[in-house]
């Protein structure tokens, strides 16, 4: 198995909110979706994804439904709102200017994010 | 902060149910699950890893809920509600901590309230930093003043100061001739005093310079009180001609409300001071008038500097005064604070530091008793950390719970203030500055807030730094040993402090002692006092006085029960008296003494029975008779000291001796020698006196007083309504003053009482919380060793052995403390000196006493606690195991 790595503060919300902007999603999805973006390297558990989800509609981000799974279980979905667009394109933006700047700093030409 | 508040709201209105999360993590178990199998696993192992791999559902729970924002408000409350339930199963707990921050912090913010405005707030003026007081002091006269004649001198030629400014040395009488008529105090201001000061009034304008000059418009500025009460605040009040003393005057200002003269004496009405230089060259034998002048220094120059500046112009006019006066005055300069508070401020800080020493003990009682609370719930403690608490989370609960008690202790403490003041400001007597002006303002008030916050973070944090260690779960609450160590410092160091208050109480008690119990000389009971306002505008000449008093005189001789009725212009052992210089006494036939030289004496111009009414004894030589009061010889008495020193080995009577100063060419003859009567204050040191012969003559009344004394056999409440009917049976319009004697001596002693009342009690606060402090240690101690008390007694221990144990423990505490508080309290006893009468600061008496004392109390605080740990039983204490 892939060594996991720590996620940088704030970079967790992040994950989440670009996750939840393809389609609304369960807890458990956002987890698998993110595993295999990241091809195992990013391993959430449900110890900080719950939290993170609760933490991201509190703050009106994300609002929640229960909705019948793709199984036909009852489940709970997570659905980007508008403020929640917002933010990720901020933070996107922020992303963006914080890899590149670590980029340079490392001497590494950042590679273009699409 | 409101869109977190909203979101609460929000989430609190949709609440979920804990089912919620709960499903969701049921489902993520189960989609974990269908996926391991889909990868190839049993059922069983599949969901066995799947559980692992999860971990636990509560810390998740947890943390969803804590994603909430506000979410530390509801565990605020939590731990408050947790403390309350706390403090209700330990009501004796919660009630000696009350009880002793109330004290702590009542006692303080009401002292400080006093010792403020003397010691630290800024006097009512603008930048009064910057403002002094300036002029000569005298043997005599101790206040700066400053004789018209130099004043315009020194105005012109003062580098020092951007402004000088007078007014005139005391408030006089004056009459308000009106259909409604009344006795003023009227005193006179130059035109430059207010602005000096920084203060305009409040109705109308300061006087003009027209106005501030010999014969200008009659013009007069009234006060606040005044305006308001006797006119009623007429808002026409500047439109009014009002009659002073028999003189129609216009009313230009009116003083503000809160406008207190530098000199701290108070006055209704205002003259402009009207100066002028050459008119003081030629008044009160070329000096001028006495006036109290008052500067703002320049910015950047101290007072030190002014001085230095000022001692030149002074010592140029020296030349002007007799060569034996010389050497008696001086040039002085002080703060406006000094002037105002000098005497009261020793008698202030000793009281800020035993209020603070009180203080210091009620902390130390307060942080002892929350370790004790502490060490108690080890145990409790423990468990919830066991069970998941957070080290951050225990320290809040300590000080959620610190910060309770402390701010409970402030209101509380407020509340003691309140009423500690009102009891201080009644008790005060008046030599106090400012005290009638205490109260609690918004500054003490936080004053009071802080420290009661200081003392909840020090005592919270004491109890809340010690870790509980899990093996606390499984031993017997058992005190650590540091913790031990650290109370019994805390209960030494309060002995220590108890013992520098008592022994400062103790030395102020013994003075007061001292100064009740001194021989007067004199006897002040059954004596009344009484003074007779004549309106000066009817008893015009002296005759006219004279008559009166003579009329009075014999109408109170015939009063039943009356045994002597004298006048005088003074009466002893305090209050005014005239003076004069030692050696300004010329005997006939004998060399002058040095000029300048041998102090003051005290001079009384009194009537034949003066003696009689105060039964001083005649000691050589005879009374003063009635006949000699319309007799052409000045006669004088002498005090047995003044005698001693005049006329060493001879004896005076017949003796004639000169007064240059007060009445230069007429010879006095010595008649009779009176014995020493105290006459200096009732601390001072008594200085000899000499006793004029008031003749019928108006000379010997011109300018004088008149004080009638009546000494009867009747109690005084009892004469003094005959002594108002005789007097209104002769003139009606008259307003009169009695009091006995006793009382105003016994008023003379207020400031002394006053002082040991009140450092006696806070040494007995002191004294009381120690030893709550020294019982509570001690209690604790015994029930934390019952079970090595159980143990002694099994293995033969007797109960005294038991006692001795717990008693020696104690009395080592005492021992130290009292030997750190004699040590202390004799180092800094020097500080009390100002205050002490007759009393050493190193009185032994004192320093065996108070030890003793606190030892005998210290031991009844001990003994009770022990007596509960002799009767531990051990087959009880062993068997609890």
């Amino acid at each position: 198995m892939p060594q996991s790595i720590d996620l940088l503060q704030g970079t967790l919300d992040l994950l989440i909110l670009q996750t939840l902007a393809l389609e609304p999603m369960h807890g458990w999805g956002v987890a698998q979706r993110i595993q295999q973006m990241s091809k195992d390297v990013l391993q959430i558990g449900q110890g900080s994804l719950y939290p993170a989800l609760y933490r991201l509609e509190y703050k009106g981000w994300v609002r929640s439904e229960w909705r019948t799974s793709e199984n036909n279980r009852r489940a709970k979905f997570y659905r980007l709102t508008q403020k929640g667009k917002k933010q990720l394109e901020t933070e996107l933006a922020s992303w963006d200017r914080l890899s590149s700047a670590i980029a340079s700093v490392l001497g590494r030409v950042a590679e273009a994010s699409s | 902060m409101i869109t977190e508040f909203l979101t609460r709201l929000r989430f609190l209105i949709l609440r979920r149910d804990r089912g919620e999360l709960e499903q969701e993590l049921q489902f993520h178990i189960e989609q974990s699950i269908a996926s391991k199998r889909v990868a190839g696993l049993s059922a069983a192992e599949a969901r066995r890893q799947a559980l692992i791999e999860f971990g636990g559902i509560e810390p998740t729970r947890e943390q969803c809920e804590r994603q909430l924002p506000g979410w530390w408000i509801g565990t605020v409350l939590q731990d408050v509600r947790y403390a309350f339930r706390g403090f209700r199963r330990n009501p004796l707990f919660t009630l000696s901590i009350l009880l002793t921050l109330a004290l702590g912090i009542g006692a303080t913010t009401a002292v400080f309230s006093v010792v403020d405005r003397i010691l630290f707030r800024p006097l009512p003026y603008a930048d009064p930093s910057r403002i002094v007081s300036v002029g000569m002091a005298h043997s005599l006269e101790h206040e700066e003043f400053l004789m018209g004649r130099f004043y315009a001198d020194w105005q012109d030629n003062q580098k020092p100061f951007s402004a000088l400014a007078g007014q005139s040395t005391m408030v006089h009488n004056c009459d308000l001739v009106e259909n409604n008529p009344e006795q003023l105090n009227c005193i006179s201001f130059q035109m430059g005093f207010l602005p000096l000061l920084g203060i305009s009034p409040v109705l109308g304008r300061n006087f003009l310079a027209e106005e501030d000059r010999p014969n200008g418009p009659p013009v007069v500025m009234t006060s606040y009180g005044l305006w308001k009460g006797h006119y009623g605040g007429d808002p026409h009040i500047l439109e009014r001609t009002i009659n002073v003393d028999g003189s129609p005057r216009r009313v230009v200002g009116v003083l503000p409300r809160d406008f207190q003269f530098p000199t701290l004496e108070t006055a209704d009405i205002v003259f402009p001071m009207a100066l002028n230089s050459a008119i003081q060259q030629t008044v009160n034998g070329g000096f001028g008038n006495p006036m109290r002048v008052f500067a703002r220094l320049k910015p950047g120059v101290g007072v030190a500097q002014a001085y230095a500046e000022m001692q030149p112009i002074f010592e140029s006019e020296l030349h002007v005064f007799p060569a034996e006066a010389r050497k008696e005055v001086r040039l002085s300069i002080r703060s406006l604070r000094d002037r105002e508070t000098q005497n009261a401020q020793p008698v202030a800080w000793v009281l800020l530091g035993f209020v603070l020493a009180v203080l210091l003990i009620a902390c130390a009682n307060v942080a002892s008793l929350m370790m004790a609370r502490g060490a108690a719930r080890q145990r409790e403690i423990a468990v919830r950390a066991a069970i998941g608490a957070s080290r951050a989370r225990l320290i809040r609960q300590a000080l959620t719970e610190a910060l309770l008690l402390s701010c409970a202790g402030g209101l509380a403490g407020l509340v003691t203030a309140r009423g500690l003041l009102s009891v201080f400001v009644g008790l005060a007597p008046t030599g106090i500055p400012f005290i009638g002006k205490a109260h609690l303002d918004l500054r003490i008030g936080v004053f009071a807030a802080l420290l009661s916050c200081v003392c909840g973070v020090i005592f919270g944090l004491a109890s809340a730094l010690e870790k509980p260690g899990l093996a606390t779960l499984n031993a017997k609450a058992s005190m650590s040993r540091s913790h031990a160590f650290l109370r019994r410092c805390l209960v030494t160091a309060q002995i220590a402090v108890t013992i520098v208050l008592l022994s400062g109480a103790a030395l102020l008690l013994r003075s007061f002692v001292k100064i009740q119990a001194q021989n007067l000389g004199m006897q002040t009971g059954g004596v009344l006092t009484v003074k007779a306002a004549l309106p000066w505008s009817r008893y015009n000449t002296d005759q006219k006085e004279i008559e009166f008093y003579l009329q009075l005189e014999a109408a109170l001789r015939r009063l039943p029960g009356s045994r002597g009725v004298g006048v005088t212009d003074s009466v002893p052992p305090g209050g005014w008296q005239g003076e004069f210089r030692y050696s300004d006494l010329v005997v006939q036939g004998k060399p002058r003494t040095p000029p300048g030289t041998g102090g003051s004496v005290a001079s009384r111009s009194v009537t034949p029975d003066y003696f009689r009414a105060l039964n001083i004894p005649i000691v050589r030589g005879q009374d003063f008779t009635d006949q000699d009061r319309t007799g052409n010889e000045s006669e004088v008495i002498l005090s047995r000291s003044l005698a001693a020193r005049l006329f060493p080995d001879e004896d005076p009577v017949g003796k004639r001796i000169q007064t240059s100063e007060l009445r230069s060419d007429v010879w006095s003859t010595v008649v009779g020698v009176a014995d020493n009567v105290k006459n200096s204050g009732l601390t001072e040191q008594s200085g000899p006196e000499i006793y004029f012969l008031r003749r019928s003559v108006g000379d010997d009344w011109d300018g004088k007083r008149s004080i009638v004394l009546l000494d009867s056999v009747m109690l005084a409440r009892a004469v003094e309504p005959w002594v108002r009917s005789e007097i209104a049976s002769i003139d009606p319009t008259v307003p009169v003053e009695i009091e006995p004697l006793d009382q105003t001596v016994s008023r003379l002693a207020d400031r002394p009482r006053f002082e040991t009342a009140l450092l006696a009690f806070f040494a007995g606060t002191g004294l009381l919380l120690a030893i709550v402090g020294l019982y509570g240690l001690i209690a604790f101690m015994t029930t934390q060793r019952k079970h090595e008390i159980g143990v002694r007694m099994a293995l033969g221990a007797t109960r005294g052995n038991i006692l001795g144990l717990i008693t020696s423990d104690g009395l080592r505490m005492v021992a130290i403390g009292g030997a750190l508080g004699v040590g202390s309290a004799l180092a800094v006893s020097k500080m009390l000196k100002a205050l002490l009468f007759e009393v050493s600061t190193y009185d032994p008496l004192t320093f065996i006493a108070v030890p003793v004392l606190l030892t005998l109390v210290a031991l009844v605080a001990i003994l009770m606690p022990a007596r509960a740990g002799m009767r531990v039983d051990p087959a009880v204490t062993l068997r609890a195991e």
